[in-house]
């Protein structure tokens, strides 16, 4: 029997009627056709669905929609400022960081919810931070160096 | 490349802002009014006859609209291969745990699970063969029994032989006799999944007018609209495959995998149906590579000189032909000179789900097998492996396998490069070692269509029917706009369907920038030659005295006097040859091949076992690097591919059943467990490529289980020779504790040593 | 997969007597298992019972006479982080950093993994060496079971039917101890531990003198276990590299392994030992006043480094 559900997303209040079993990867995605958000395994072995709750990063795919009550959800269609990308995602751009682009939000999301915490982190503390997101196709160098690049920007902007 | 505005720039990929903005189009994204979602029903039993399938309870679940069997397809059979060994539901009998028997199409996913739950299949159990060595044996269980009336069969598949590939020159048994030192390792290689994070979905909407639309993820949108016509007995002109961005595919989606379940779904109830399989499916409908047995004998001269070869290969191939029993004659000799030799390679049938395409199939499984094999041989001679190496080493002019000699190549430059760059040979500290490895693969060839389109403002349309998966598509457009001497940003890739482009090969096997982009520069080189020649026109002179660049056509030696491309396009609305367009269509490249070298540095606890990758180095000739980054990210991908088979990855089947169909346990590198990979990208051009580019998405791949396990052996002296290279194998080794046998009979390897294998 | 309804507590009597009056709940926290194992067909509740908006369960605080409270909702990620936990229980901190990936240790609770009692829990080591005590609020009232008693096998536990863990109490940490988890997996993230091991090692007031030892093993029996014998044989003695070997040694009959995907029991067996020297090692050193920062510790804990 669904619930109603009220929530912010990309900081939009929502409200919608939601099963019990369902996830918030599915939600986000059937309900709200906010798609950018993907599915890789639906058990939380692969970051795809990674998306901030309250700022910090979560498996969507393993939280209940119902839990996510009242709580603040950052999808990757929330981080471009009108046309302007975030520099996490631009870095990937620039930096050869996207090949086939399915697991790239989860992994944006879990570099802009490392910088959040870490602005200046170090090789090895980036791997770790994304050591939670699958990719198949990039091998990770680019990846890493990309957010370490973001990770320069912004401190050049915050100063 | 003197003087070039666009090639060797590190043009961002043309759909990466899409992608990190989340907006590019994946297949499950697709959501159409009124769409029903598809589960199929899997076969639980490897071998089973299958007595009677009750439909009925299902039926009347609410919410189901749909139920298929095999009772309501057509019945003939198709094939990813040469023989047509395959049904879309089992029929009579189920030949593998996880073979499709049903397929329902409900409102929604939970539903449509529920209505799984209600079909009633009543097996009757039969015995099942699920190892190749058993299924070679006299009087093993048959997986397909009827064989000889498939289309395609060829008279050497006895029993459960699927293929039977040979090659040979010269003397092989007198090389033998003859040489110095005569060396004999068997080596395994383990199941594999390709790991594509996008898992196969499929969106079918039939037209009322009978226009069938697929949306699908897909590396070859026109092989899948032929067998769909074919296993749906539909015209193909009926059938429109809409390729969208593909999540990963690594082989995987070359064929028709899931995509008949919703067309079927849908034309038989007029809805949108929508498939979207889940991980475990990754492995239970959709084949990955099934292990492999590789046996090689070399013969050497003191001096380290190859004298021959033999090579024996075994591929389980699951119970429906697949891919990868090539590699056993094309790739057992390694990238070195070997005058005399014997190849025989085995497809066997198995009670599995078939053997899939993974990068160049096979290739891997074998290049471990002779690239630790290289070591072994060099060691026991006392000589350094790259010395061995670099003796042995393929150069330009030598014989090629596949007739005729080997082009101008940079095989000997990555060897030189890798030696330079990591310092070699060195004393490592303890626990530390080295290993190197070569891999070879060729540049893809394959029909390749492409169309180059002037726009009435100057700006140029690109269309192909090829999928974008390794960032080809930004590379055309450099190929193209260095063609037509326009701006990057000037250049569109069209949105294409099997609708709108032509016929084009799949993506795959690296095919694309080396064909596809030679098709492209021909489109190019085409348009371009047409707007000189109707400048040339309009300016009365003859079209050599014209320069095409910098967005327009002039005299070279008035640069004045000229037009705009855009000008030209114009005028092209009225001239006599009409539009601009350039077109090219080409079916077979010459040989290109690619060459590679790699070097793993590791660190063993002697402890526990555990091995570290703590360097990876490797130079690859791509021929001409149109765009570094690209080229870059495709062999950084392809090496921590590698290095996971290397390690930590293992399809792990027993009886048939899959033990471990999840990312929980089927363990792919996360980005803590590799180094950042050095590159070094060499740089010898060919005579046909774009540019004289060559292919280079899959060798990266083949060489890190070899590199790492000779850079164990070099750490902590054991040898290894079945993957992955575990902690447990490790330390076992260490202990000096012998793995069970691993030899092939020899009694078997007789057998498959005659050109008619066994039986 | 069944289609199961979702409750929420506000408060843990609201919460037992939900469960008192209606029978099937699964109690979800961070929610990391419940979705996946109903995917699978393993669980199937008649419904889910949220406790995560019950005030006050999610709470740390340490003092240096009566030791940590964490609150059945401390996340995973605060353990790791938490730098009073960093200085004060640093296996624990180390485990919390070997477990999964970042967005699962934002998710996962310590009370939800120790009410999974998997043997393979990274948690699990440490707090069984740190001589957790596991509070309960129930039908009757409140209990507490010594952690040791509260695991009784995989995926079983000391709760009774509408019974809620709420609180975990570490005993104060000694003066001059120091700690080290190690994970045995295939890889630094991600895995379930193949072999986890745990030791805690407080100095006497002679610095080379071992006054008090707990050495902890994972994956290698059907709970986390002590291996109590190993402990006999150190405690009191001097903490030299034999000492510390014949301890290991010892370590290694403890195990009880079995075969499964993710190892075989005798490569279990086999590493017991090196991993139990390893982890007395490093605890050892840490006690003798080491500082290793938490890079160095993650990198040992995970095997990046060795």
């Amino acid at each position: 029997m669904p619930h109603p559900l009220n929530l912010t997303i990309n900081g939009e209040p929502c409200t919608l009627l939601v099963e019990p079993y369902c996830s918030l990867l599915d939600m986000l995605r059937d309900q709200l056709q906010l798609t950018g958000t993907k599915k890789g395994c639906d058990e939380g072995d692969c970051g795809a669905c990674t998306v901030l709750m309250n700022g910090k990063t979560v498996t969507s795919c393993m939280v209940l929609a119902l839990d996510a009550r009242d709580q603040e959800i950052t999808t990757v269609e929330g981080l471009r400022q009108g046309n302007t990308l975030h520099p996490v995602q631009a870095a990937f751009v620039q930096y050869g960081g996207v090949q086939c682009g399915f697991c790239t939000p989860g992994l944006i999301m879990s570099g802009v919810g490392l910088l959040l915490e870490n602005p200046q982190p170090t090789e090895e503390e980036v791997r770790f931070a994304i050591g939670g997101n699958l990719c198949r196709c990039t091998g990770y160098s680019k990846v890493v160096q990309a957010i370490l690049k973001a990770a320069e920007t912004m401190q050049a902007q915050a100063s | 490349m003197p003087d070039s505005k666009v090639l060797g720039q590190n043009y961002p990929r043309v759909d990466a802002a899409d992608k990190v903005s989340g907006r590019s189009q994946y297949a499950s994204d697709v959501y159409l009014p009124g769409m029903l979602m598809c589960k199929v029903l899997q076969s639980p039993k490897p071998h089973a006859r299958i007595q009677h399938i009750d439909t009925s309870r299902a039926q009347h679940l609410p919410g189901v609209r749909a139920v298929l069997t095999g009772r309501d397809v057509p019945e003939a059979r198709f094939g990813n291969g040469a023989v047509k060994d395959k049904r879309l539901f089992a029929l009579d009998k189920v030949r593998y745990i996880g073979e499709p028997v049903a397929a329902v199409a409900a409102v929604d996913e939970i539903t449509a699970l529920e209505a799984l739950d209600l079909i009633d299949v009543t097996y009757e159990d039969l015995p099942a063969v699920t190892d190749p060595i058993a299924a070679l044996r006299p009087g093993a269980p048959l997986v397909h029994e009827d064989l000889p009336s498939y289309e395609g069969y060829k008279p050497n598949m006895r029993g459960n032989i699927c293929t039977v590939l040979d090659a040979d020159r010269g003397d092989v048994d007198m090389a033998f006799a003859q040489a110095d030192h005569v060396f004999e390792d068997t080596f395994h290689s383990q199941g594999i999944n390709q790991g594509y994070l996008e898992a196969m979905a499929c969106v079918a909407n039939v037209d009322p007018s009978g226009r069938i639309n697929v949306w699908t993820s897909t590396q070859a949108p026109y092989q899948i609209r032929a067998t769909l016509a074919e296993v749906i007995a539909r015209p193909m002109s009926r059938i429109r495959i809409i390729p969208m961005e593909l999540g990963g595919g690594f082989g995987a989606k070359l064929r028709l995998c899931v995509e008949a379940y919703p067309v079927l779904l849908s034309l038989h109830t007029g809805k949108p149906v929508k498939l979207i399989a889940t991980r475990e499916e990754t492995f239970t409908l959709s084949g990955f590579r099934l292990p492999t047995i590789v046996y090689l004998k070399t013969g050497v001269r003191n001096d380290g000189t190859i004298v021959a070869r033999e090579a024996i290969s075994i591929f389980d191939m699951g119970a429906h032909l697949g891919a990868g029993v090539q590699s056993g004659v094309s790739h057992t000799l390694g990238p070195y000179n070997i005058p005399n030799y014997r190849m025989r390679s085995y497809a066997v049938y198995t009670n599995k789900i078939w053997s899939g395409s993974y990068r160049a199939s096979g290739v891997a499984d074998v290049t471990f097998a002779v690239e630790s094999h290289t070591d072994i041989i060099a060691r026991r001679l006392g000589l350094d492996p790259w010395e061995f190496r670099k003796k042995n080493a393929f150069n330009e002019g030598d014989l090629a396998l596949q007739g005729g000699t080997i082009p101008r190549n940079g095989l000997h430059e990555t060897m030189d490069a890798v030696k330079s760059h990591l310092g070699w040979p060195r004393a490592s500290k303890a626990g530390t070692g080295v290993g190197l490895a070569m891999c070879q693969w060729r540049s893809g060839s394959g029909p390749s269509t492409a169309s180059v389109s002037l726009l009435e403002d100057g700006t140029v349309s690109l269309l192909t029917g090829s999928v974008d998966i390794s960032g080809t598509d930004t590379v055309f457009a450099q190929i193209t706009a260095e063609t037509l001497g326009v701006e990057m940003n000037d250049v569109v890739i069209a949105r294409r369907d099997t609708d709108l482009a032509p016929f084009t090969g799949p993506s795959g096997g690296s095919r694309i920038i080396y064909s596809q982009g030679k098709a492209v520069q021909m489109a190019a080189a085409d348009a371009r030659d047409k707007l000189i020649a109707l400048a040339a026109e309009h300016l009365d002179v003859q079209p050599g005295m014209l320069t095409c660049a910098n967005g327009r056509v002039y005299m070279t030696e008035t640069p004045e006097r000229g037009y705009t491309l855009g000008q030209l396009a114009r005028m092209s609305l009225t001239s006599a040859s009409g539009p601009i367009m350039g077109t090219a269509s080409l079916s077979a490249m010459p040989f290109a091949p690619i060459f590679s070298t790699q070097a793993a540095e590791v660190s063993v606890d002697k402890e526990t076992g555990k091995v570290r990758v703590v360097r990876f180095v490797q130079a690859q000739d791509v021929g001409v690097a149109i765009n570094p980054m690209a080229v870059e990210g495709q062999i950084d991908g392809g090496a921590v591919q590698g290095i996971g088979r290397a390690i930590t990855e293992e399809v792990v089947i027993k009886d048939g059943k899959i033990l471990n169909p999840s990312l929980t346990t089927y363990l792919m590198p996360m980005a803590a467990d590799v180094p950042s990979i050095e590159n070094i990208l060499v740089q010898v051009p060919t005579d046909d490529g774009p540019f004289g580019a060559r292919a280079v998405a899959e060798p990266p791949g083949f060489g890190p289980p070899a590199a790492i396990a000779n850079a164990i052996e070099d750490a902590v002296g054991v040898r290894i020779k079945e993957l992955p290279l575990s902690a447990e194998k490790i330390l076992r080794a260490l202990h000096g504790e012998a793995p069970a046998s691993t030899e092939l009979d020899r009694d078997l390897l007789q057998q498959l040593r005659g050109s008619s294998g066994p039986g | 997969m069944n289609r199961f309804e979702y409750r929420e507590a506000q408060t843990v009597q609201e919460a037992v007597e939900m469960m008192r009056q209606e029978e099937g709940a699964r109690i979800v926290a961070g929610a990391t298992d419940v979705l996946i194992r109903w995917r699978q067909g393993a669980w199937k509740p008649r419904y889910v019972l949220n406790i995560k908006r019950i005030a006050g369960l999610d709470e740390v605080s340490y003092s240096p006479d009566r030791g940590l409270s964490l609150g059945t909702l401390v996340t995973v990620r605060t353990l790791e982080r938490h730098p009073l936990i960093q200085e004060h229980y640093p296996a624990l901190a180390q485990a919390a950093t070997a477990f999964a990936g970042v967005q699962i240790r934002n998710l996962a609770t310590v009370g939800g993994n120790v009410c999974n009692a998997s043997p393979a829990g990274d948690t699990l080591p440490a707090l069984l060496a740190y001589g957790a005590e596991c509070r309960i609020a129930g039908p009757e009232g409140e209990r507490l079971v010594p952690l040791e008693q509260f695991c009784l096998g995989p995926g079983h536990t000391a709760l009774q039917p509408a019974e809620l863990l709420v609180a975990l109490r570490l005993p104060p940490s000694p003066p001059r101890a120091g700690a080290l988890y190690i994970k045995h997996s295939p890889r630094s993230t991600m895995d379930i531990a193949t072999v986890g091991v745990a030791s805690v090692v407080a100095l006497g007031e002679q610095p080379g003198v071992c006054q008090e030892v707990k050495i902890v093993l994972g994956a290698v029996a059907p709970t986390v276990i002590r291996a109590t014998a190993a402990e006999a044989l150190l405690r009191g003695q001097s903490v030299d590299a034999e000492h510390l070997q014949q301890a290991a040694r010892a370590a290694a009959q403890a195990a009880n392994p079995i075969d499964d995907i993710r190892g075989t029991a005798a490569h279990r067996r086999a590493v017991v030992a090196p991993l139990v020297q390893r982890t007395l090692h490093y605890a050892v050193q840490m006690a003798q006043g080491s500082r290793l920062p938490f890079q160095m510790q993650r990198g040992l804990a995970v095997e990046a480094v060795f």
